[in-house]
């Protein structure tokens, strides 16, 4: 008499399918990945109304103490000397492509001067639309009358 | 006597497959930002448009103090306040024209508090204000009156 074959149970965690899980990941990073080009820290204002910036916009950045980069939303941010630079700046971006958005990443406490020559600038070179970063405004600084 | 044969795996070896899997996934975790990509929309005037000259006193004209204290036709305000203070005037005439005039010294972020309350009116006021101007201090040296 034949007794019939006991079967045997792994022990083992099955890892088969690990690399294709790890490979799934890697690709939901890469398509969502946004490759910033501005890195400067400012402390954005906060408003409730946000709208979606546009991919590929063209960067302004000024920080707290009045330093401007610029990118043309194809390489990472430069700065400029001045408020009066970014119009030749903005008149290129213009030219090469003129329904260009610009976003305006300023600090919120930055005084309104640099701003205003800013817009200026950006009026002069014919821009058509500027986004003014911001972050969400919550409710708890709604409230605060922020 | 008994020879082993060395036999060689026709397959590629897959083991290290995972290891480098996670290592892309750390370096593209510790890399990725969350970036803000949001924020208000400031349509400029083009030239091509026919933008008719705004005398002052038809306009409302809301002023952004250095603290960021606010004057609404020179009448002190707080925010909250200011769509209550337009909406009679948006009533009779829906483009009442409205200047946000920042003073020079004042914040960036008074600036952003009034645009973004004015375009919000729709969900508290029930309308929208559209003409919305934020002259520039070239602007208002050339053209004010």
């Amino acid at each position: 008499m034949r007794l019939s074959v006991r079967s045997t149970q792994n022990q083992g965690i099955p890892t088969a399918s690990m690399a294709d899980i790890a490979f799934l990941l890697i690709i939901f990073f890469m398509v969502t990945i946004n490759f910033e080009v501005d890195k400067t820290t400012v402390l954005l204002p906060k408003t409730a109304l946000r709208l979606e910036i546009p991919k590929k916009s063209a960067y302004i950045s000024i920080t707290e103490a009045g330093q401007i980069r610029v990118s043309s939303g194809e390489e990472i941010s430069v700065p400029v000397p001045g408020p009066e630079d970014v119009l030749s700046f903005a008149t290129g971006v213009v030219a090469s492509d003129p329904s260009k958005a610009f976003v305006l990443k300023a600090d919120s406490t930055v005084p309104y001067s640099y701003v205003d020559k800013v817009i200026d600038a950006l009026k002069q070179a014919k821009a058509e639309v500027i986004y003014l970063l911001s972050e969400q405004e919550t409710i708890d600084t709604a409230g605060a009358g922020g | 006597m008994k020879f082993k044969r060395d036999s060689v795996s026709d397959e590629i070896p897959t083991a290290s497959m995972a290891d480098i899997a996670f290592l892309l996934i750390i370096y593209f975790m510790v890399t990725t930002t969350f970036a803000a990509t949001r924020g208000l929309d400031f349509s400029l005037p083009q030239e091509e448009q026919d933008t008719p000259l705004v005398d002052k006193e038809e306009s409302v004209l809301i002023e952004i103090q250095p603290g960021g204290a606010l004057l609404v036709d020179g009448k002190a305000m707080e925010l909250d306040q200011v769509l209550d203070y337009l909406k009679p005037k948006l009533e009779r005439n829906p483009m009442k024209p409205v200047i946000i005039r920042p003073d020079q010294m004042a914040e960036y972020g008074g600036m952003v508090d009034v645009f973004d309350e004015l375009r919000q009116a729709p969900d508290k006021i029930g309308m929208p204000v559209k003409n919305v101007s934020i002259p520039t201090q070239r602007e208002i040296e050339m053209f004010w009156y």
